[in-house]
């Protein structure tokens, strides 16, 4: 017989992890730098482990795939945020 | 080699000490102003300017003179009353940007001939941005926590971090460089700015009417100070909309209308 609890969570895809580097974003202090990247404006897109921040337009990005509900933090605007789903697409807003 | 910490993982209350400190800031700033001087590299050559270009970004940084003065003088006023040691903390770190600031643009001003800057401030100044800073200055003076971070830290460095990136875009290479710089400090006060007061309107609701007549007063006098940037950068329509709308979505997040 198979375990409903078990069987429940393996349909939850296991998220993708992500190793970070640095990309030449100075604005934190270097041991928080590879979770930011400036964004490139047009063109440029985002990976499943980046928002934007509504507040400054940095990139903040984690080391694991980023899904509706988590929390993420913007140290350059010093913003706390929360990861939403809209139109099909990841974005973050603000949470005060 | 510095390990690196997951940001994401720190509790709200470790998130807010470590970004608020000044030990904090001073490793941001680290980042990008070591090596520059007056905010540029000083190998950097300077371009050469038609009369009318030179006179436009002359007017255009005795403004942002007046704005960082502005901001210099409310920033160092508002320690006094902060609401918490981390504000105050937080608020010393700005008045060292703000101070920052307001000397490279002077420097800039002295780089393209300028003899006397404060003269040629007073001169140039902004009529609407002078009315702007008699106003902050006045919550300032009142003690007005909640009226001078807005009016300060949302409306003035919100104007500041659209202008000033849509100037930095464009603007000669020094001039840009300088912005650059700037802009990144601005990050900070805009931010802190706006996380404040959406916590204090979360907390205290009634507030919220007040500050909508205060926006309802200065915002005349923020687009129009907008207009006449947009002039003397000879943006077109579009990029004059542009910063405008980027400063606007701010208020909007706050929840004001314009």
């Amino acid at each position: 017989m198979n375990d409903p609890l078990i069987d429940a969570e393996s349909l939850v895809k296991k998220r993708k992890k992500y190793e970070l580097t640095e990309t030449g974003f100075n604005e934190v202090p270097r041991k928080y730098r590879k979770f930011y990247r400036r964004w490139r404006g047009t063109g440029d897109q985002l990976a499943d482990n980046e928002v934007l921040c509504p507040v400054c337009l940095v990139v903040i990005r984690s080391a694991r795939e980023l899904r509706p509900g988590d929390r993420v933090y913007c140290m350059p605007c010093m913003s706390r945020l929360t990861v939403v789903e809209k139109n099909g697409m990841l974005i973050a807003t603000v949470v005060y | 080699m510095t390990d690196a910490i997951d940001p994401h993982a720190l509790s709200e209350e470790d998130f807010h000490a470590e970004v608020h400190s000044f030990q904090f800031w001073l490793e941001a700033v680290e980042g990008y102003l070591a090596g520059t001087e007056f905010g540029f590299d000083a190998g950097q050559t300077d371009e050469t300017f038609t009369l009318p270009e030179l006179s436009d970004l002359i007017t255009t940084l005795c403004n942002y003179c007046v704005a960082e003065k502005t901001a210099l003088e409310a920033s160092s006023g508002m320690i006094r009353f902060a609401p918490s040691p981390d504000a105050a903390i937080f608020l010393s770190t700005q008045v060292a940007d703000e101070g920052r600031h307001l000397e490279v643009f002077v420097h800039r001003l002295k780089m393209l001939g300028i003899e006397d800057p404060w003269q040629e401030i007073d001169n140039r100044a902004n009529r609407s941005l002078l009315q702007f800073k008699d106003r902050l200055l006045e919550f300032v003076d009142q003690q007005d926590w909640e009226a001078a971070i807005f009016v300060q830290n949302v409306l003035l460095e919100a104007m500041e971090f659209t202008v000033f990136k849509a100037h930095a875009s464009s603007a000669d290479p020094i001039t840009s460089a300088i912005l650059a710089g700037v802009v990144k400090d601005e990050r900070r006060h805009m931010g802190f700015g706006e996380n404040d007061l959406g916590r204090k309107l979360r907390q205290a609701p009634h507030t919220r009417t007040r500050l909508n007549q205060i926006n309802k007063e200065l915002n005349p006098l923020v687009l129009s100070t907008f207009s006449e940037i947009a002039k003397e950068l000879k943006l077109n329509t579009h990029q004059g909309l542009s910063i405008s709308s980027n400063y606007l979505a701010t208020i909007d997040r706050l929840g004001f209308s314009t």
